[in-house]
């Protein structure tokens, strides 16, 4: 179990890249939505809202 | 886009925070991962600008060059593993942080949406690369080529700064994604020296001939990754700024371009003649990459889809290989500690498989046919002769020359009696090969679909 | 310097700024002036050595010089206005005051004594000479803008960019070279003044804020010449590193806090239809740029020789008391560029 504590010390760092790639990914995900949803006037980029979502393009 | 930036940012904190004996493994791993990760900008069915947000976005322009920078990071960590490995631990990881800086700045270059991010990232990336020259250089002339390096570039782009201020001041935005749009700027006497003030300072970035003084003399001093990401990326971002800024610029019109095109052919031919008579190698290799860009310009200037095509094609290409012969460079130059060419000659007695790499990265910077350097400067070079005929004669003989001295240095290097004093070199080693093969590799791929490296008219 | 008299002159420096600031009345923003410069004069002496002497001689002749044109050019202008507020001027008192404000804040033609002075000063009170004592005339130039001759401004101010990187350059006294930077950078405040005044306050707000980080980082190595930043790196070395960052920024390179003014008064001077005086203004900022390069070459890009027990100095601990203010100082130096949108609208 001490060897546990001892891995996580010297390899926490492992994480942060990954960690880097799902919050990018994360945020881009929600740009994205929010742009579709700014556009969704235009009958190109149309996409079906979310119950109770509005379109911020008005 | 933020899906490799936020990645990239993170990679400070491991940096930093990550034990002494995996600092580089590490490092290399994660940038390596990065840049295979960054190969899913190729992803656009539709000749659109892609992964937009509000401040980024990537387009077929722009996605090899990004790619490039992500892809050159793992190598300049690989490549400069072993000039470092006796410095205190804090200044290794210090020296990686710069590298991860760099890569930041160009990336946000690279994808800026708008002209003052891209200007800013711009002059960001000089910090970095001032460090990388002046900090971990070799020799005492490191200090004056640093200044030549920071002035040149200023002097050259803070009136493109001005020249941009006002074009915002005229029309309201400097959006990249509608300028094709905005009415077109005709040539008065006000607007030639806009013209030139945007130009001038992509030119002396590329560099041209004539402002290319200060070029030499940063790849001469720099340490080998500093020599790798100037002339892979670097120089590229004068070509792809031209190409971005050039797009509201149209018409050109002969009394502006003339002079450019001018000094630039001639310059295929002055730089390329300097390359024979040059003593040090790394010298050699940065003239070497002069005369290439100057055929960018060309093609550039021209403004034909046939010329951006060679332009883009051959900076990717020449990125590939100029990176190559550097890292080729300083293996030597760290067996023999001189970049003299005539302190290291006959190498291939000793090391035949590095002989090797030294036959190939020097056929593909001469652009012999597998490769993309030769689609490249034939693009470039049919433009430039449906342009004017005459200019055959310029290109054809720059071609000769490029040969006649890719074969200077690989006889000089590689052939003939092996000196004495080189016989107790230590043997060369994989991390050394691997990096060749990780340059060839992406080479030999891209000639498979070249239309990835096209640009903009696909 | 005795404690009591240390804290009745720093207290009175104080009120006098503070008088200038609230006065609407020109005899009391001349007397809020004369408050501070006398206030300061008994810290400029404490060392009794010749340099000190002069400087404070020399401070004292040329602001007591600048305070009766004030008081001059306000006397006038009440007697051709009838009025002793700080609002209109005619045009002859305004010309006069700006020249006496440009004089007791050191720019171009009226510059020669700032580096001496400077130069016979302690770091610390340096430090305020070079930013407390120009908040004063400062603000009395932000009061009076809209009656200001530009073309006297105009003139005054690229002269100081100029000048200003033209002493810099052959300079070994650090105190030296920050008087230079002082005159360049007053220099752009006053070109931007006549046209936003507002961008010439952000302006001398970031100017205070690096010169405030740059000095009290040369007060911790005790530095007062370039041979002696040299071997700072064996004291501190992450400082030393950061340093570089605030002596860039200094020179308005992009990614930090510095090039954030000169981006805003080059737009403001473009929008202004002057380009090309916008374009001298940022190509001759390159003068200032090369000594800053240079005190970076000597403080953090070589590694001077030394003998192996002087490069152990680093595990020492210094106790400094300016360490808290030098860390905070120093972030909003060197990195606020990215926070731009947020300190434009004001």
């Amino acid at each position: 179990m001490v060897n546990i504590i001892g891995v996580i010390r010297e390899h926490w760092t492992n994480v942060l890249v990954p960690l880097g790639f799902v919050i990018g990914w994360y945020w881009d995900k929600k740009n994205d939505e929010k742009l579709t949803a700014f556009r969704n006037k235009s009958l190109l980029f149309k996409r079906d809202l979310k119950p109770g979502e509005e379109f911020t393009w008005k | 886009m933020l899906k490799i930036l936020f990645p990239s940012i993170m990679l400070i904190p491991v940096t930093w925070f990550s034990p002494n004996k995996w600092l580089w493994t590490l490092l290399t791993m994660y940038s390596l991962m990065i840049s295979f990760w960054s190969l899913m900008w190729f992803f656009s069915p539709l000749n659109n600008p892609m992964f937009i947000n509000k401040y980024l976005y990537t387009d077929q322009l722009s996605t090899p060059l990004l790619i490039l920078t992500c892809w050159l990071t793992p190598l300049m960590i690989i490549a400069s593993q072993n000039h470092m490995i006796n410095m205190p631990i804090n200044q290794q990881r210090l020296y990686i942080l710069t590298f991860i800086m760099l890569q930041l700045s160009l990336i946000l270059a690279f994808s800026a949406m708008e002209l003052t991010l891209f200007y800013i990232m711009f002059e960001s990336t000089l910090i970095p690369t001032l460090i990388i020259i002046t900090r971990w250089g070799n020799q005492t002339e490191r200090l004056n080529a640093g200044i030549y390096f920071l002035f040149y570039t200023l002097m050259g782009s803070l009136p493109l700064l001005i020249a941009l201020l006002t074009l915002q001041a005229e029309s309201g935005s400097l959006m990249m994604t509608s300028m094709p749009f905005m009415t077109q700027i005709y040539p008065t006497q006000t607007n030639q020296i806009w013209w030139v003030a945007c130009f001038i300072a992509f030119l002396v970035k590329l560099p041209l001939y004539g402002f290319h003084l200060w070029l030499p003399k940063a790849h001469v001093e720099a340490p080998v990754a500093g020599s790798m990401i100037l002339a892979a990326i670097l120089l590229k971002l004068g070509g792809y700024g031209i190409m971005r800024i050039s797009i509201m610029m149209t018409p050109f019109t002969k009394d502006l371009v003339f002079p450019f095109l001018v000094i630039s052919l001639w310059g295929i031919i002055m730089t390329s003649s300097i390359c024979l008579r040059q003593a040090d190698l790394k010298s050699l290799i940065a003239y070497s990459s002069v005369s290439h860009m100057a055929l960018v310009i060309a093609a550039i200037i021209i403004q034909t889809p046939w010329g951006f095509t060679g332009a883009t094609i051959l900076m990717i290409a020449h990125g590939l290989s100029s990176s190559m012969l550097f890292c080729l460079a300083n293996t030597n130059y760290e067996r023999t500690h001189s970049r003299t060419m005539l302190l290291a000659r006959g190498m291939q007695t000793i090391l035949p498989l590095m002989a090797t790499w030294w036959l190939l990265a020097n056929l593909m910077n001469m652009a012999l046919p597998p490769s993309p350097n030769l689609m490249g400067e034939l693009t470039i070079i049919t433009t430039l002769f449906n342009w004017s005929n005459i200019t055959i004669i310029l290109t054809g003989l720059g071609v000769i020359i490029t040969a006649l001295y890719s074969l200077y240095i690989f006889l000089t290097t590689q052939q003939g009696k092996m000196p004495e004093h080189l016989t107790a070199i230590y043997p060369t080693f994989t991390r050394e090969h691997l990096l060749m093969n990780l340059h060839i590799i992406p080479m030999c791929l891209l000639i498979c679909k070249p239309s990835l490296i096209w640009g903009m008219f696909t | 310097m005795n404690p009591f008299a240390l804290a009745i002159l720093l207290i009175s420096m104080f009120i006098g700024t503070m008088v200038t600031l609230t006065s609407s009345h020109w005899l009391l923003a001349w007397l809020g002036l004369e408050i501070s410069t006398l206030a300061i004069i008994p810290l400029m002496i404490t060392d009794h050595h010749p340099r000190a002497t002069e400087a404070t001689t020399k401070y004292f002749l040329t602001q007591a010089t600048a305070a009766t044109l004030i008081l001059f050019s306000a006397l006038i202008n009440a007697w051709n206005t009838g009025m002793w507020e700080l609002k209109e001027l005619s045009p002859l008192s305004s010309n006069m005051l700006s020249l006496a404000l440009m004089m007791k804040m050191g720019l171009a033609p009226l510059h020669f004594w700032l580096p001496e002075v400077l130069q016979g000063l302690s770091l610390t009170t340096g430090l305020i000479l070079s930013t407390w004592q120009k908040i004063a005339p400062i603000a009395l130039m932000y009061m009076i803008f809209s009656s200001l001759n530009i073309q006297v401004l105009m003139i005054m101010g690229l002269l100081s960019i100029i000048v200003g990187g033209w002493i810099g350059l052959n300079q070994v006294h650090l105190r030296k070279v920050i008087a230079a930077s002082s005159i360049a950078h007053l220099g752009w405040m006053m070109i931007i003044l006549p046209f936003s005044p507002h961008i010439m306050m952000l302006t001398f707000l970031i100017y205070i804020l690096m010169t405030t980080a740059m000095f009290l980082s040369f007060k911790i190595f005790n530095a007062t010449q370039i041979k002696m930043l040299t071997i700072a790196w064996t004291k501190m070395p992450v400082l030393v590193a950061l340093m570089m960052f605030i002596l860039l920024s200094l020179g308005g390179l992009p990614p930090t806090t510095g090039f954030l003014p000169k981006w805003f008064i080059l737009q403001e001077l473009t929008l202004q239809h002057i380009p090309s005086i916008a374009t001298v203004m940022a190509i001759s900022s390159l003068l200032s740029l090369f000594f800053y390069l240079r005190l970076t070459y000597a403080l953090t890009l070589t590694y001077s020789p030394n003998t192996v027990n002087s490069t152990i100095m680093w595990r020492f601990k210094f106790n400094n008391m300016f360490y808290l203010p030098l860390m905070v100082v120093m972030v909003l130096a060197t990195f606020l560029l990215p926070l731009t949108p947020s300190l434009i609208s004001f």
